[in-house]
């Protein structure tokens, strides 16, 4: 895969376990987004993709929509857009408004069926999309830094909604994520990019400090056996590296990672 | 189709404004109830779209028509009909294939057809007369050919507005979710291009480019003031377009006023939206 000139991605052999939630890592630039059209039909490549198993049904969760503030175009409109053929002046139906009902209940966004689609905070406007998404039965879903530009909370849910509805649904996930821990936590499968795949396989196995060293350029840790300096004196802990923090050893902060004890089984 | 027009004509007679009795102002009248449904229909998109821009490249490229048309020995309105789509097609495609910004292509077109416009008047006498007709438009000359194919691109652009209506806003919204979710969205911007060209050439006939661009954005933009939904400000934008049409029509023609029928359907809908702002400024304040 070539533009002007120039390599975006060359020799890239990856796989996505079917059912399972696959996240695309690297830095900007590393071709994650390329990567991802490929996939939609969206890019020309010279490679190949296979879906296996039965299902063909994609869906797509874009990382932002275009839509002016000013715009009065309701949540239940936008849900009803690719649940009816009825043109929206005519109405939303019936069986569209209960769809639209169902879908947000599942991101946990039922509250939000009225407002208008421009006045969502990033968060709720990511669990809509993701609704939307959902509403077409997908067996792929397609997700490209759906959670950017959310804050902490909002997106925290957003990949808890996610995951559950995965769980749930049994569709396969791809997405680009730049949040690594919880990147770590949620995916079942992790592809490293940067141009071409340096490492992919569980989280646990393949996000190692060396990679993550080599792919962003920094030290980074997300597993506290990872870190050399073992206890608080370690710089590259973040937030976690307060003293009183770890010494407290609370429940849900222990060590290094405070996802660790909440993994799902 | 014709008999039915005069039928409607005659209709329009029953109303109880002397301004009607001319054969002239009943054709006019039915034109603008035929011709403001569908550029506010199309508004809606056109906003939407963001392609005011793109309305006025097509508008402008109506005069380079009718001058390529005399000069062809063609019928110059069929001409200018025609070279519209084509511009209008131009402009789609540079904007979609391009890696120029849409702002960029279609400033370029427009400068192109401009430029060719003039240069052909430049050129040939006579020509310069059509002039003041492109600038302003003439409603009041329009004809019964014209009405009928108004009446013809009406039935179109509605098919158009069922079928392609959830599509548009959903392309609108992201283009690359809409063809991850099955729509042709190069058959449908094609489509759109096309129709809104074939609409601005007969609004340039009917208000004359320099307020052509007005009859789509002004009713669209007042709509989004005024309605609490999508639908709504599809329904709001016709209200508003249609009415505009109707009362500017008859206004313009009363003696206290005698202005412009262009103009005075254009300021109705300013005024419309004028009042779409206190509305909207109303609600704002009681939100808090």
């Amino acid at each position: 895969m070539e533009a002007a000139g120039r390599a975006i991605l060359e020799d890239v052999n990856a796989m996505a376990p079917a059912g399972g939630a696959t996240v695309l890592m690297g830095p900007n630039g590393a071709g994650k987004t390329t990567l991802l059209h490929c996939l939609l039909g969206e890019t020309a490549h010279g490679g190949r993709i296979v879906l296996e198993g039965g299902g063909r049904r994609i869906a797509h969760v874009p990382q932002q929509l275009v839509v002016e503030r000013g715009l009065p175009l309701s949540v239940r409109e936008f849900l009803a857009l690719g649940a009816q053929r009825r043109p929206l002046w005519l109405g939303v139906s019936a069986a569209a408004r209960r769809t639209g009902r169902r879908l947000l209940e599942a991101v946990d966004a039922a509250e939000l069926e009225q407002r208008r689609l421009g006045e969502l905070s990033g968060g709720e406007l990511r669990r809509v999309l993701l609704a939307e998404a959902l509403g077409h039965d997908p067996d792929l879903l397609v997700l490209d830094e759906a959670e950017a530009g959310v804050d902490v909370h909002g997106e925290r849910l957003f990949w808890e909604v996610l995951d559950a509805a995965r769980r749930e649904r049994g569709f396969t996930l791809i997405m680009v994520s730049h949040n690594l821990p919880l990147a770590a936590h949620y995916a079942t499968h992790v592809i490293c990019l940067d141009r071409r795949v340096l490492a992919e396989g569980a989280p646990r196995e393949t996000l190692t400090a060396p990679l993550l060293l080599t792919l962003f350029g920094v030290p980074i840790h997300l597993y506290p056996d990872q870190c050399g300096l073992a206890g608080p004196s370690c710089p590259q802990c973040g937030a976690l590296s307060t003293p009183d923090h770890i010494a407290a050893g609370a429940p849900g902060a222990p060590g290094c990672c405070p996802l660790r004890d909440r993994r799902h089984p | 189709m014709t008999s039915l027009l005069a039928a409607a004509c005659d209709v329009l007679g029953l109303l109880p404004l002397d301004c009607l009795e001319p054969r002239f102002m009943r054709q006019a009248l039915l034109a603008l109830l035929l011709l403001t449904p569908m550029t506010s229909m199309l508004g809606v998109q056109v906003t939407l779209y963001r392609m005011a821009f793109f309305s006025d490249a097509v508008g402008h490229s109506a005069f380079a028509g009718v001058a390529l048309g005399l000069l062809l020995g063609a019928p110059p309105d069929a001409a200018m009909l025609v070279f519209g789509v084509l511009v209008g097609l131009a402009v789609m495609a540079v904007q979609r294939t391009s890696g120029l910004s849409a702002d960029t292509a279609i400033g370029i077109i427009f400068s192109a057809v401009v430029a060719f416009g003039l240069a052909v008047v430049s050129r040939a006498s006579g020509l310069g007369r059509q002039m003041g007709q492109f600038l302003y438009g003439d409603i009041l000359t329009v004809g019964d050919g014209e009405i009928a194919a108004l009446a013809c691109l009406l039935l179109l652009l509605l098919l158009f507005e069922i079928a392609g209506w959830n599509r548009l806003l959903a392309m609108a919204l992201s283009p690359v979710t809409a063809r991850v979710q099955g729509i042709h969205t190069a058959f449908w911007h094609y489509l759109f291009a096309g129709l809104l060209a074939l609409v601005v050439m007969f609004s340039v006939r009917a208000v004359g480019v320099l307020l052509m661009t007005a009859l789509l954005v002004v009713p669209a933009a007042t709509a989004r003031n005024l309605a609490r939904s999508a639908g709504g400000m599809f329904w709001w934008s016709l209200a508003v377009g249609v009415s505009s049409g109707a009362a500017g029509l008859l206004l313009s023609a009363q003696d206290w006023l005698a202005t412009a029928s262009g103009a005075t359907v254009v300021l109705v809908a300013c005024a419309w939206f004028a009042v779409s702002c206190c509305v909207r400024a109303r609600r704002g304040a009681r939100r808090g």
